[in-house]
């Protein structure tokens, strides 16, 4: 069912006809005929980089194809306001950052700014993550329905940053988090949708043997073992070292190789010495491979991953892991740790394994290659799995439920 | 909105689900008691159907998701095949089914030596949905049009039909059973699909099973006109010649 398609070539609804099932594409067309016309505002911070902006880069020209009119605008703001906004990022996922009275000061400016600048005359703002929430300023002013949609994994934030953003989070109509766990209490409606994939983004377009193999070359990894390999970045709850002990445990029973690919994030310290010290722990092992991919390497990633036998993802610590979505989307066999969002993409045994610890996945790596049919059927599972749930599609109909169920506050069965 | 029991057709519908949070998670099992006593009815229902709508790989493994919790992150198999084996089947009111549930668990806690407690991060959440009911293009007349069209419609609409009719609109029965009964006035069909055990299966196997059913009817019809309309003829032919022959044989005698 799946197409290959030109990277460059423009994505048109009738490319995702030919992927999903034929009565999803229906519904999505059915749900947006009910929208036809609505005009609607997408505001997030940034045009270029980042899973927000490569995902509206392709859902807002869907969205028009359907019938809606949707605009996507960007804030505007400077370096102190932006370095604000980083480390409310930050502190939002749990990490230690120093936030002053300044950078609130700052963020409420910049807002107050982009206020001046921007029209609220659509039906609807869909807003995304928290540099732009304090929009909300403009809701009484206007006669749009708010939605705030929150990508980041908010399950232990920092207080103080969320105690303020909290205020203007209330006065939305609705809010959009990614997983159950990463709600909070909230006075208005808090919806759950998925983050999904797109099968014809760089990173899962189907490639040709020959793509694949000059990765591989490129990289100089042969192929002439089963490989596992995990893509994440050099960050110690990606549990690198525990991929290399994994590694050491399958590698007494079974000729493979192992690569772990990834980068480090510019803002991380950390990264390098968790590097080093992958580094200094496996030198001397020639079938395990360490890989440090500059930023935007979704191609070799795409590669590196449909080389693989297996697909490991043994963190300690993940938020959705869209990783392992794309990596079950590719059809391979995915063994990944039990945390985060990655059960609610595996199903244990049928969509991929999940595990708990290093003698875990050690063991299924041997269970499943020496038993090559089991691999094929949950790489079959998965993908249809990730079809079904995990696609940017599903996240289209998803926001047309949304939309329209801002029309009817407070309904369970909303006839339409 | 109708879902298409008039007599002249069926008319099929299909419900959409968004996921709303409540906001509300247990860590334990004591915890999980307190707020399942508390919470709403769409958010049992949600609970109870969504290993149907959404797993569709493992039938049977858990038949709801507290069950599945229960099993997975509390590690409490005796009391997760006892969650499992509430039968969805034998409640026509939600919270019928949210009292069962209630008192497994209750049972349970009473002869617990010890509450266990879900990792972090594995605390059951509990969700409700908001469903966003439509009707589909597709309707059907008679049995062989109903097979092809539920053929074409998606998982969701055979959802609606099955599952919410049963519970969350009240129906003891399914909605194809009705029609089939009230409106084609086959009552060996209706009753073929209203004993289907759905939570058993996947939806894609409910939908074949249901097909199969209809199926076989219309084959039984085409079986009919083929081979025994022919034999019925042969049958009085032959008859009719066996009554020449006798009065043949009365004349030649005379």
């Amino acid at each position: 069912m799946s197409k290959k398609a030109n990277p460059k070539s423009k994505i048109t609804l009738a490319d995702y006809a030919t992927i999903i099932r034929p009565q999803n594409f229906e519904e999505i067309i059915m749900l947006a005929d009910k929208l036809r016309g609505k005009t609607i505002k997408m505001v997030n911070s940034t045009a270029e980089g980042g899973g927000v902006a490569e995902m509206l880069h392709r859902v807002v020209p869907l969205f028009n194809e359907l019938g809606l009119k949707v605009k996507w605008e960007i804030i505007k703001g400077r370096g102190e306001f932006f370095n604000a906004t980083k480390a409310f990022h930050n502190a939002l996922h749990g990490k230690n950052s120093e936030i002053t009275q300044k950078m609130f000061d700052v963020y409420n400016e910049i807002n107050e700014e982009n206020i001046k600048e921007m029209s609220f005359d659509e039906d609807i703002m869909l807003i995304h993550d928290p540099q732009p929430a304090a929009l909300i300023k403009m809701k009484n002013k206007c006669d749009a329905r708010w939605i705030w949609r929150c990508h980041i994994d908010t399950s232990h934030p920092n207080m103080q940053v969320w105690n303020f953003l909290k205020k203007y989070i209330s006065q939305y109509d609705a809010s959009i988090f990614s997983a159950p766990g990463f709600a909070k209490e909230l006075p208005i409606p808090q919806y759950m949708i998925y983050p999904a994939i797109d099968p014809f983004a760089e990173k899962n377009r189907e490639l040709t043997h020959y793509e694949i193999n000059s990765v591989m070359k490129r990289f100089n990894i042969p192929m002439d073992k089963p490989i596992i390999t995990q893509v994440s970045r050099f960050d110690y709850l990606k549990d690198p070292i525990g991929v290399f002990e994994t590694y050491k445990l399958v590698k007494k029973h079974v000729d493979c190789r192992f690569v772990y690919a990834g980068g480090t994030a510019s803002d991380d310290p950390e990264g390098n010495e968790v590097l080093n010290l992958l580094r200094e722990k496996c030198s001397g092992e020639k079938d395990f491979h360490i890989l440090l991919l500059p930023p935007f390497s979704d191609f070799e990633i795409n590669a590196l991953q449909r080389a693989s036998s297996i697909v490991l993802q043994k963190s300690l610590r993940e938020g959705f892991g869209l990783t392992v979505t794309e990596a079950i989307w590719k059809g391979k066999p995915v063994i990944a740790s039990a945390v985060g969002g990655i059960p609610l993409q595996i199903i244990n045994n049928f969509t991929g394994i999940l595990v708990h610890s290093i003698e875990g996945a050690a063991y299924q790596i041997r269970y499943l290659l020496s038993n090559p049919k089991v691999m094929q059927k949950l790489g079959e599972y998965g993908k249809e799995h990730v079809r079904e749930k995990f696609l940017l599609t599903r996240n289209l109909r998803n926001y047309l439920l949304l939309f329209l169920s801002l029309y009817y506050p407070g309904k369970s069965v909303i006839e339409v | 909105m109708s879902t298409g029991l008039g007599c002249a057709s069926f008319h099929f519908c299909t419900s959409s689900l968004l996921i709303e949070i409540t906001g509300k998670s247990a860590h334990h099992l004591k915890e999980f008691v307190r707020i399942l006593k508390e919470i709403d009815e769409s958010s049992i229902f949600f609970h109870v159907h969504n290993a149907f709508r959404e797993y569709s790989f493992a039938p049977g493994q858990y038949s709801n998701d507290f069950a599945r919790w229960v099993a997975e992150d509390l590690k409490e198999s005796t009391l997760a095949e006892k969650l499992s084996s509430v039968y969805a089947l034998d409640f026509t009111d939600l919270n019928a089914i949210r009292d069962r549930f209630v008192e497994i668990m209750e049972d349970h806690l009473s002869t617990a030596v010890e509450i266990r407690k879900a990792s972090p991060g594995r605390e059951f959440h509990f969700l409700r949905s908001i469903a966003i009911v439509s009707k589909t293009p597709y309707q059907a007349k008679d049995l062989e049009e109903f097979s092809t069209m539920l053929k074409r419609v998606g998982m969701r609409s055979l959802y609606f039909h099955f599952f919410d009719a049963r519970l969350r609109l009240g129906h003891k029965t399914n909605d194809f059973s009705i029609w089939i009964r009230n409106c084609l006035q086959n009552e060996k069909v209706a009753d073929e699909i209203d004993a289907l055990d759905p939570y058993l299966m996947t939806m894609d196997q409910l939908r074949d099973r249901i097909v199969d059913i209809c199926q076989g009817r219309i084959n039984n019809k085409l079986f009919s006109m083929i081979i025994r309309i022919p034999c019925e003829i042969a049958h009085d032919i032959f008859t009719f010649g066996k009554r020449i022959y006798r009065l043949l044989f009365r004349w030649i005698n005379e």
